[in-house]
């Protein structure tokens, strides 16, 4: 079962990355709003991560799959499609010249990924200490 | 100034005191000492509340009565007002008995106990809100003059104040109309705004300016709620309308311009010192009026520089004016002003040169050439021409003939020449060279049958040769673009007109155009479209440009420049922008009192930060349109609203453009509804309703105003009627809102919203730039246009009255009021359409035209002939009077309407009747039924 240890080891990094990502953009949305950014600025720096962070996440997304990890497929597969429509749409990237009206909705997202985060790195904790726990018996 | 001294009452003695610039007075034998000058101050000491704190004067006698009145006031607002308020009054007030009473009086008392005499102490000047006979259809301004702009009285306004501090401030009466019984009346929408009325004292200079003129800055409430639940609770949305640089015609009182660099300002807030605030401490420091900070006054700001003596504080402009501006010294500079900089990108393309677009475009320059903003002789101007390739025209100092310079790599745009591609305006005509250029461009490309635009391309080359200065590109383009970056591809499907997709031809189909209008807006540029193709365009993309540079779009379909009256259009309008003094590197903000944000903007500008708004140039005419938001409750009695912009002027000035108004604070929600103002709430509307449809639907956006519309309807019925929330035979609405259905209507009928499977996309997206962007003086006309009969007009009617062309009265816009034999007018701002009936008598038709009879005359565009008979003239005078009284560089087309003509024309004269039924849409009487349904069915809400 040394499959499974070292998934989860993984998933725990990149949860811990996708993690500091979002504080990233919170961080960024506050300094927007207290003016210490301008728009111009603030979205050509977060669209510079708004690719590799979905990215990221379909990949580990995409590994639970192949690895049959169904519990943890399904948990971040609504993230998925949400993250893939956007992207098909076309309307994943931040806009300059609206995106003081669509702020709020940024931020709200950007809390509830964080939240999700944060859930699912302890989740992927727990289950790669179980699977330690199995490794050892 | 007269020695005060001479003037000294014996036993006194004056000195010049350096250190506060001002005269002390000194009483010899007691040594006391004071800053008023004793003979104005003796009457005064027998009044014990004058005495106590000392008073915030300039010094001389000569304006001791507004001294007086300004210290009266700042202890009015402590309390002890009533006595300095009485002593105020002018000699026309009654005496102290009866001025007295009013003091005790409930204003619901006085009513009914004492109505008449209240009356007669108002006189002319006040609008009788007391008058019991009140019920009737008129509301209440029409009655009385009101203490707003332009009153020819001020004493009449002072009177009013003084009223006001015996009185209190009395409640607004709200009247409620029935809209089943009343029909719209367009006479209505011309009236003023519900009154301010303000708290007594609440300015420092008893001046009728010292709130801004409604066209400059209005809000759709003229009471705010004090908190945000009861602004929830009226439904009615709050935000500001604002234009504040419209042109301001010959008999408009001009804004007034503060020289001095004195620029007060509140430390914290950074408020402009305007009429609103106190002056504390002997006049020495200043509250500010929105975060109640105290500042020090300036040194110099009593100080008249120009003849180097002590000034007097109450003559200046900003305390006296809601509308101002200032001459900025050089900390308001980023970098020293920079010259005008215009960029002329011409399409010469086949379909271009074929219209006439290019002869029409290059010589109407030529012509304004001289009207071109350029007194100091730094405006700097660059032609550029585009098809598939570029073609720059460089013209070096001395040089008379130009060389034509080819760049055909539009893929990585570079400027052929590092020099003397951008001219300076007077320099290039020295030589006759600029002329010949002009002149030239047509003959050049007359055979040039290449097909295609290289737009994009053009646009950064324009952007590439005046980055360093920043001004504005002209772009002239009548075809799509095909080239290099920005090329378009053609969407337009019939198929999807109509369904939830068409509101994805309303959106910019490539990000270019987001793109480089963000960099224009860095660099200070501008970008204005002037697009004429007959085939699809995709105006939404190319309106992009404009709407985030702070430019505009004119569109002008099927532009063929053999019509004369296509080529008088253009190039009037086009001769219009390129004269339009042009105002650089503008940033706006709006400040607010404590308890109040800015929420979110509609426009044509660059949202930069949270509350800050990029312009690189400010178009004359454009209106904004700014939502506020209640933060906190407000325990104010006002609360005040200051929209500044910092800009450059062509002339090469720095200034501050100031636009202050006060608001009263209310908790009644009568009084909310009560002050609601119909035309800023319509013009509010219209700019939300646009967002919509770009973000969601054009169906969402449409229910989103009509559901609007019925909540206000239902908030209203159920707390302002007896009705409450049960079903009611009628519908009721307040008297200054009684427009407001009939102005929603035209908005959801006006083409940027309609619906309809028949609108082009490139007709739409025209009509909701116009919408996003025209100042409410020609957006109400354009949403509900205005109708005149004119065969029987009232003889006065054009003809030349005190005020300029008489106009006839205007009618509501239904068909029942066309007649078979009649001559009507129908004019939205953008078209004039002179509608002929059937049966109409040779005569008239002869008068007009100059035809022999209804038959012979045909429809369409047209220029009027002017005929030797006095009716023709009439005519001519209201068509002209027409054209002249909107603001905007606007020349609406004359249409002549058959009324047995091209149908496509006679529908579209008549879809401006938007109190008429047509298609799907519904007639005012459907949909005053359909709101009525709605406000009872959900009643119980």
């Amino acid at each position: 079962m040394g499959g499974t240890i070292w998934l989860f080891l993984f998933a725990v990094i990149m949860a811990a990355a996708l993690l500091f990502c979002m504080v990233f953009f919170i961080i960024m949305f506050s300094d927007l709003e207290s003016d210490y950014i301008n728009p111009i600025d603030l979205c050509n720096k977060l669209n510079q991560f708004v690719l590799p962070e979905n990215i990221a996440h379909g990949f580990l997304t995409i590994l639970f799959l192949i690895s049959a990890q169904w519990i943890a497929f399904l948990l971040n597969a609504p993230l998925l499609l949400f993250n893939a429509n956007r992207i098909r749409n076309k309307n994943h990237m931040y806009d300059a010249t609206e995106i003081f009206r669509t702020l709020p909705a940024h931020k709200k997202e950007s809390f509830i990924k964080l939240a999700f985060y944060l859930l699912s790195f302890f989740y992927y904790l727990y289950r790669m200490i179980v699977a330690l726990i199995a490794d050892n018996e | 100034m007269a020695s005060p001294a001479e003037q000294l009452p014996p036993g006194w003695a004056s000195e010049w005191e350096p250190t506060n610039q001002r005269l002390l007075f000194i009483e010899t034998a007691t040594g006391h000492t004071q800053w008023e000058h004793p003979a104005e101050t003796a009457g005064a000491l027998q009044q014990p509340a004058l005495e106590s704190p000392p008073v915030a004067s300039a010094p001389g006698i000569h304006h001791s009565k507004r001294r007086q009145y300004a210290a009266g006031q700042t202890q009015a607002y402590y309390g002890g007002a009533d006595e300095t308020s009485m002593m105020q009054q002018p000699m026309s007030q009654p005496p102290p008995q009866a001025g007295m009473e009013p003091q005790l009086f409930t204003p619901g008392l006085a009513a009914t106990s004492a109505p008449n005499q209240f009356a007669m102490q108002q006189g002319q000047a006040q609008p009788q809100y007391f008058d019991p006979s009140q019920g009737q259809q008129q509301p209440d301004y029409l009655n009385g003059q009101q203490p707003s702009y332009g009153q020819p009285n001020p004493n009449a306004l002072a009177d009013q104040f003084g009223q006001m501090g015996l009185g209190g401030p009395k409640p607004f009466s709200l009247q409620t109309a029935n809209l089943l019984t009343s029909p719209p009346d367009p006479r209505e929408l011309s009236l003023p705004p519900p009154e301010i009325r303000l708290p007594p004292n609440a300015t420092v200079t008893p001046s009728q300016f010292a709130n801004a003129d409604p066209s400059y800055q209005r809000c759709t409430l003229n009471a705010f709620p004090n908190s945000s639940s009861l602004l929830s609770k009226s439904k009615v949305p709050l935000a500001l309308i604002i234009a504040p640089y419209r042109t301001v015609s010959e008999n408009e009182p001009p804004v007034p311009l503060v020289t001095d660099t004195v620029i007060a300002r509140c430390r914290r807030c950074r408020t402009y010192i305007n009429p609103f605030v106190q002056f504390i401490d002997g006049g020495n420091r200043w509250r500010c009026c929105m975060c109640n900070l105290s500042n020090e006054v300036p040194q110099m700001f009593d100080w008249d520089q120009t003849r180097n003596q002590p000034g007097d504080r109450w003559s200046r402009a900003e305390l006296s004016h809601g509308t101002v501006e200032y001459v900025a010294p050089t900390e308001y500079m980023v970098r020293p002003p920079q010259p005008a900089v215009y960029v002329f990108l011409i399409d010469v393309s086949h379909a271009a040169v074929q219209s006439g677009m290019v002869a029409t475009a290059t010589r109407t320059i030529l012509e304004n050439l001289d009207r071109i903003p350029d007194e100091d002789e730094r405006t700097k101007i660059a032609i550029i021409c585009f098809d598939v390739s570029l073609y720059f025209f460089s013209l070096s100092p001395g040089q008379t003939d130009p060389t034509m310079l080819v760049v055909s790599d539009v893929d990585d745009v570079f400027l052929p020449k590092p020099t003397d591609l951008l001219l300076n305006l007077a320099e290039a005509r020295t030589g006759g060279g600029l002329e010949s250029l002009l002149t030239r461009i047509n003959d050049m490309f007359k055979e040039n049958s290449i097909i295609g635009s290289a737009m994009g391309p053009a646009l950064q080359a324009g952007y590439k040769l005046m980055v360093p200065i920043g001004g504005k590109i002209i772009a002239l383009s009548a075809s799509l673009p095909s080239l290099g970056v920005g090329a378009l591809k053609n969407r337009e499907d019939p198929k999807i007109l109509g369904t939830a997709k068409e509101s994805g031809l309303l959106q910019a189909a490539s990000t270019f155009y987001k793109t480089f209008a963000i960099e224009c807006s860095r660099a200070q540029v501008t970008v204005d479209m002037f697009l004429f193709s007959s085939a699809y365009q995709d105006v939404a993309s190319m309106s992009c440009l404009p709407h985030y540079t702070s430019g505009q779009t004119y569109y002008y379909p099927a532009f063929n420049a053999a019509r004369a009256e296509d080529a008088l259009k253009f190039a009037h309008e086009f001769g219009e922008v390129l004269a339009m003094p042009i105002m650089l590197e503008a940033i706006m903000r709006v400040r607010a009192s404590r308890g109040l944000r800015m929420s979110s903007f509609h426009g044509n500008f660059f949202v930069r930060s949270t509350d800050l708004l990029a312009m690189p140039t400010v178009s004359t005419n454009q209106g904004y349109a700014i939502e506020i938001q209640i933060e906190e409750t407000m325990n104010v009695p006002f609360v005040v609203l200051q929209t500044a912009i910092l800009h450059t002027t062509c002339y090469g000035e720095r200034r501050i453009r100031v636009v202050t108004t006060a608001y009263p604070v209310t908790s009644n929600l009568s009084e909310v509804f009560a002050s609601a103002d119909q035309v800023a709430l319509a013009v509010l509307l219209a700019n939300k309703a646009v967002e919509r449809s770009l973000s969601h639907k054009l169906e969402d956006a449409r229910d989103a105003v009509f559901n609007k519309l019925v909540e206000i309807l239902q908030t209203y019925k159920s707390s302002m009627t007896a009705a409450g929330a049960g079903a009611s035979a009628q519908l009721a609405v307040g008297e200054n809102l009684k427009m407001l259905p009939v102005l929603i209507l035209g908005l959801l009928k006006n083409v940027g919203i309609r619906q309809s499977a028949q609108i082009p996309p490139d007709i739409r997206a025209y009509s909701q730039a116009l919408l996003t962007s025209l100042p409410a003086q020609l957006l109400i006309p354009y949403i509900y246009p205005s109708f005149y009969s004119l065969h029987n007009m009232p003889p006065e009617a054009g003809t030349v009255g005190p005020e300029g062309v008489i106009m006839p009265p205007p009618l509501p816009l239904t068909s029942e009021r066309l007649e078979r034999h009649g001559l009507f007018l129908i004019e939205d701002g953008q078209n004039i359409f002179l509608w002929v009936g059937r049966d109409a008598v040779p005569q008239l038709v002869m008068d007009v035209f100059n035809l022999p009879s209804y038959d012979v005359l045909r429809g369409g565009k047209t220029t009027l002939p002017t005929l030797d008979n006095p009716f023709s003239q009439r005519v001519n005078a209201i068509i002209q009077k027409t054209r002249e009284m909107r603001r905007g560089v606007y020349y609406p087309h004359l249409y002549i309407v058959k009324e047995d003509g091209e149908p496509p024309l006679r529908l579209w004269a008549l879809s401006a009747l938007v109190q008429d039924r047509a298609d799907v849409l519904p007639s005012y009487q459907q949909f005053i039924s359909s709101l009525k349904e709605k406000v009872n069915g959900n009643g119980g809400y």
